[in-house]
């Protein structure tokens, strides 16, 4: 966690930075930088950084006590940082990845940034797709490299489970997957809700033969997703059977499965 | 792949099966010979000749089923060469380093697989022919140790007839007397020499350049068709499970603790990668084996291929401690730098832990002492209120560091190691000097281990941000709260603990003070010569000082509290809030390491979640490559799992096969003081 200092003054955009994480690797290509934007739109039932859906700072729990969780940051001094680290990711074909909470929901912010890191700093940001188009189109073009979740094709269970319907998000993928830019579909796999062969094959008609499609990455849901809630006030307390074990239904030309 | 016939083995072994065969000296009647040579007077290369001759006339050769490279210790330990009253005026008398037998050099172990016991033996008779007194005596000790070598291998080759095991008979028949003429005859041979040392009460014997010294071996019975892949992969297998047999009577500070390191790729003087067949299946041997012995050195460069970090890496996800990466662009301009030839630090080898040696020409003592820089900061609060500037402050505590070294180095003066024939035999330039080899060799340098580097650097930050530029702390509070171990001082020690600089987070205001700190600490040592004509090397390492330098330390300035431990060599404080391992290696890159070279390396934790597939290793591969490319002189990756370690401490029982690495080498964790394995455990840093 990097702590900044705090922003009084300044004509750029601020952010609200809840936690960056070094020696990503599992975030995109090569050894990358993750920075965890706080807020999100969506209420995954699954969801294991419950301190990212705020969109606001707040009182976090930890080892050491009560720490602050969410820093505001400009946009120069969140790229200059990670500029810092240009020769590394460069050796390393790596990068930036930008995370959240959902990284699009402080868009002006996350625009600001990337198009500072632009031709300097490789840049990738993991959405939930859950945006407004055209803000969307603006930021497609802004980064290098896309990881989109889809976490239900059908809207009901969609609905059910994350708290917001999925014809933005689908409509959004369809804009990514035209676009041509390099993407990793994720499907956070949870026993129960997602992991029928049927709803696999709905993810697969979906993405499969988009150009820009570089595999399918598999997350499977794990029990530790609660460990945080108690640090942040909040009960978890999933509808869904949290000792099954997913099924994997591999129906993807490629994918690898985390 | 493990063999059927290596598995099998190393069950037995790892069981203690071969544990029956083994006697005491005494129940042997041996373990008093040294009232018997003290009340003959007798000189102590005499007594060590004497010793082993003895030792190896008793020694029984066990063949045990399906081996390849046989000799296994049957006596538990080796027998005092002094009595107790002898020990005590030579203590008295004498620096001794540690227990007073030689230890943590290498041998020169290619030119005697080469050469032959024979012919070396042949060469110190004639000097023992031609000369005499000290001289003659010892040649002649030289010439009865390898002797009684010779003799052991006679008794394992009668043994091989009686069991009509053809080839192996043939091999010690040939290793007795010639130099290797095959690969197997080499790793067997090798397998004696070290036996020998071991047994000669010589201790952290390293292994050094192996695959440089095999492979001509290899690539001969290649080529000639006498040999497969598989069946050399098998024989290094055999030689890897024979370090581990005996290991558990070897001496050292815990179990483990024994310097069995070996040293693998590495460049030669042109630049040339001298990675080959051999250190490639070493690696893999290592991995499948998956046994604490040999540790594992791996030297790289900023041009090494990222195929060989991969397989490092590979190994690393073992969790086992090892490879240990050293970085050739660094090492050896360092060791040049301190007046070794380009050849030799060339060829340079890691002792028992991380310190850079010359195989066969340096007879250094690379962990004479120990300087603890967080013990001369922590002193130097008192001295604040004198100085208006950080700078100014900072030139006093320079010319402290100096004195501390000046005072240090004086205190090993009249040193003393007890002969070592044997060792000599394996060692250039004794029989010219027709000199025991403990008496002095090409090099005869000490080295001092610079430790709490992190808690010092912390120290410095923090003093020099809120006393002499922020202003926002008196030196007076500064020095009640640390007097009161911050009782009543909570302001004060979070400001010190959280809010001030620390090292190890890319940040260079603390970061430049660790390039001071350490060249400070380098010029105080230059210049200073021991008894011996030789320099002091200052290092980065620590051994078990992280333990006793913390234990009498009181609070110091970047907040750590009396007592509390300090990080094992040369890695970030405890407790601060790490960016990351990025973060951790470009600070700790940024010193001129150069300038530091003894050894000792940045350790850096991962938990084993980072390794979920293949990709993630190949990433490892990626992040310690940076590290030798931004300058760093020494990297220790250690993989842990806390939720295993914590219930290790609970239930022994269920973890005799668990590894770590505890300072400069890899043991297994049921087997270390509590203090130990509680250092490790809080250690875990980096999970994803």
């Amino acid at each position: 966690m990097v702590i900044f200092a705090d922003v009084t003054t300044c004509s750029m955009k601020q952010g609200l930075v809840f936690n960056i994480e070094e020696f990503a690797i599992n975030d995109g290509p090569g050894i990358r930088k993750t920075v965890f934007l706080k807020g999100c739109p969506l209420r995954c039932v699954w969801c294991h950084n419950p301190e990212g859906l705020s969109g606001e700072p707040q009182i976090m729990h930890g080892h050491d006590g009560d720490e602050v969780c969410g820093r505001l940051v400009s946009s120069d001094e969140l790229a200059e940082l990670l500029i810092k680290d240009k020769d590394f990711f460069q050796m390393n074909g790596g990068g930036v990845t930008f995370t959240g909470g959902e990284p699009t929901r402080q868009a002006d912010f996350l625009m600001e940034v990337l198009a500072i890191l632009k031709g300097k700093v490789h840049t990738a940001i993991e959405t939930s797709g859950f945006c407004a188009e055209d803000v969307f189109r603006k930021i497609l073009e802004l980064t290098d490299y896309v990881l989109f979740d889809i976490k239900a094709v059908d809207n009901d269970i969609h609905r059910k489970y994350t708290g917001v319907d999925n014809t933005l998000i689908l409509r959004n993928f369809k804009t990514l997957s035209f676009s041509g830019k390099p993407f990793v579909a994720r499907i956070p796999l949870i026993p129960g809700v997602n992991d029928s062969l049927e709803a696999m094959m709905a993810v697969r008609d979906l993405v499969e033969g988009a150009p820009g499609l570089e595999r399918v990455e598999i997350l499977r849901y794990h029990k530790t997703a609660g460990a945080k809630y108690h640090m942040v006030d909040r009960e978890y307390d999933p509808p869904f059977d949290t000792d099954a074990v997913p099924e994997i239904h591999d129906v993807f030309k490629h994918c690898i499965i985390l | 792949m493990m063999t059927e016939r290596i598995s099998r083995l190393k069950d037995f072994f790892f069981n203690r099966s071969h544990h029956y065969v083994r006697r005491t000296p005494e129940s042997l009647g041996i373990d008093r010979l040294c009232e018997e040579y003290a009340a003959k007077g007798m000189p102590a290369a005499e007594r060590a000749a004497s010793m082993l001759e003895t030792l190896l006339k008793e020694e029984c050769p066990f063949i045990f089923e399906g081996e390849l490279i046989v000799a296994t210790r049957t006596i538990t330990s080796v027998p005092s060469l002094f009595t107790e009253q002898e020990w005590k005026a030579l203590k008295a008398e004498h620096y001794l380093h540690e227990n007073g037998m030689l230890s943590n050099i290498s041998p020169d172990y290619g030119s005697i697989l080469k050469e032959g016991l024979e012919a070396r033996k042949q060469s110190f008779a004639s000097l023992a022919e031609r000369s005499d007194g000290e001289e003659k005596i010892f040649a002649s000790s030289v010439v009865r140790s390898l002797e009684a070598l010779q003799h052991l291998i006679r008794k394992y080759a009668s043994c091989a007839v009686q069991m009509k095991d053809d080839e192996l008979a043939a091999v010690l028949h040939n290793v007795c007397t010639r130099g290797a003429g095959s690969f197997r005859e080499a790793l067997q041979l090798l397998r004696f020499v070290h036996y020998g040392l071991w047994e000669s009460g010589c201790y952290h014997n390293t292994l050094g350049r192996f695959d440089q010294y095999i492979f001509p071996y290899y690539q001969s019975d290649i080529e000639q068709g006498h040999l497969t892949k598989d069946e050399a992969y098998e024989l290094i297998l055999s030689f890897f499970l024979s370090c581990n047999k005996d290991s558990d009577l070897y001496p050292g500070m815990q179990q483990g603790d024994n310097g069995q390191s070996l040293v693998l790729g590495g460049r030669d003087k042109s630049g040339k990668s001298l990675f080959n067949e051999v250190s490639q299946m070493c690696l893999e041997a290592s991995y499948d084996l998956n046994l604490i012995d040999p540790k594992i050195n791996l030297r790289v460069d900023s041009k090494t291929p990222l195929e060989v970090f991969k397989l490092g890496a590979k190994l690393t996800r073992r969790g086992l401690g090892f490879p240990q990466y050293d970085n050739d662009d660094v090492v050896i301009p360092g060791l040049m730098k301190l007046g070794y030839s380009e050849e030799d630090a060339t060829d340079y080898v890691v002792a028992a832990c991380w310190e850079f040696i010359i195989p066969g020409k340096a007879m250094d003592i690379v962990n004479i002492g120990a300087l603890s820089l967080a013990g001369a900061v922590s002193e130097s609060v008192d001295q604040l209120d004198r100085f208006e500037s950080f700078d100014d402050y900072y030139a006093w505590l320079e010319e402290d560091i100096r004195r501390r070294c000046i005072a240090l180095s004086k205190q090993f003066t009249n040193l003393y190691i007890a002969p070592a024939p044997l060792y000599s035999a394996f060692m250039d330039g004794t029989l010219e000097r027709a000199k025991d080899i403990t008496l002095g060799g090409k090099y005869n340098n000490f080295g001092i281990h610079g430790t709490g580097i992190a808690t010092a650097v912390d120290s410095l930050a923090a003093i020099r941000k809120n006393i002499f530029e922020d202003k926002t702390m008196t030196v007076e509070e500064m020095r009640e709260a640390l007097d009161s171990g911050f009782e009543g001082h909570e302001a004060t020690y979070r400001k010190l603990r959280f809010e001030s600089p620390k090292m190890g987070r890319d940040d260079d205001y603390a970061d430049s003070l660790a390039t001071r700190l350490l060249d400070s600490f380098a010029k105080g040592l230059e210049g200073l010569k021991n008894e011996r004509g030789g320099i002091f090397r200052a290092g980065t390492g620590t051994a078990m000082y992280y333990i006793s330098h913390a234990t009498g330390l009181k609070a110091t300035p970047d907040g750590r509290k009396a007592g509390e431990v300090m990080p094992a060599n040369y890695s970030p404080s405890m407790f601060i809030k790490h960016n990351g391992p990025v973060s951790v290696m470009k600070s700790f890159a940024k010193p001129s390491l150069e300038n530091v070279i003894n050894g000792g390396p940045l350790t850096i934790e991962l938990d084993d979640t980072v390794f979920r597939n293949e990709e993630n290793v190949e990433k490892l591969a990626m992040l310690i490559r940076s590290y030798i490319a931004m300058g760093g002189h020494q990297l220790q990756l250690n993989t842990l799992n806390k939720e295993k370690l914590l219930d290790a401490k609970v239930h022994p029982e269920d973890h005799r096969n668990l590894i770590v690495r505890v300072w400069g080498w890899s043991g297994y964790f049921v087997e270390l003081d509590e203090c130990y394995q509680d250092h490790v455990i809080n250690r875990i840093k980096y999970s994803l």
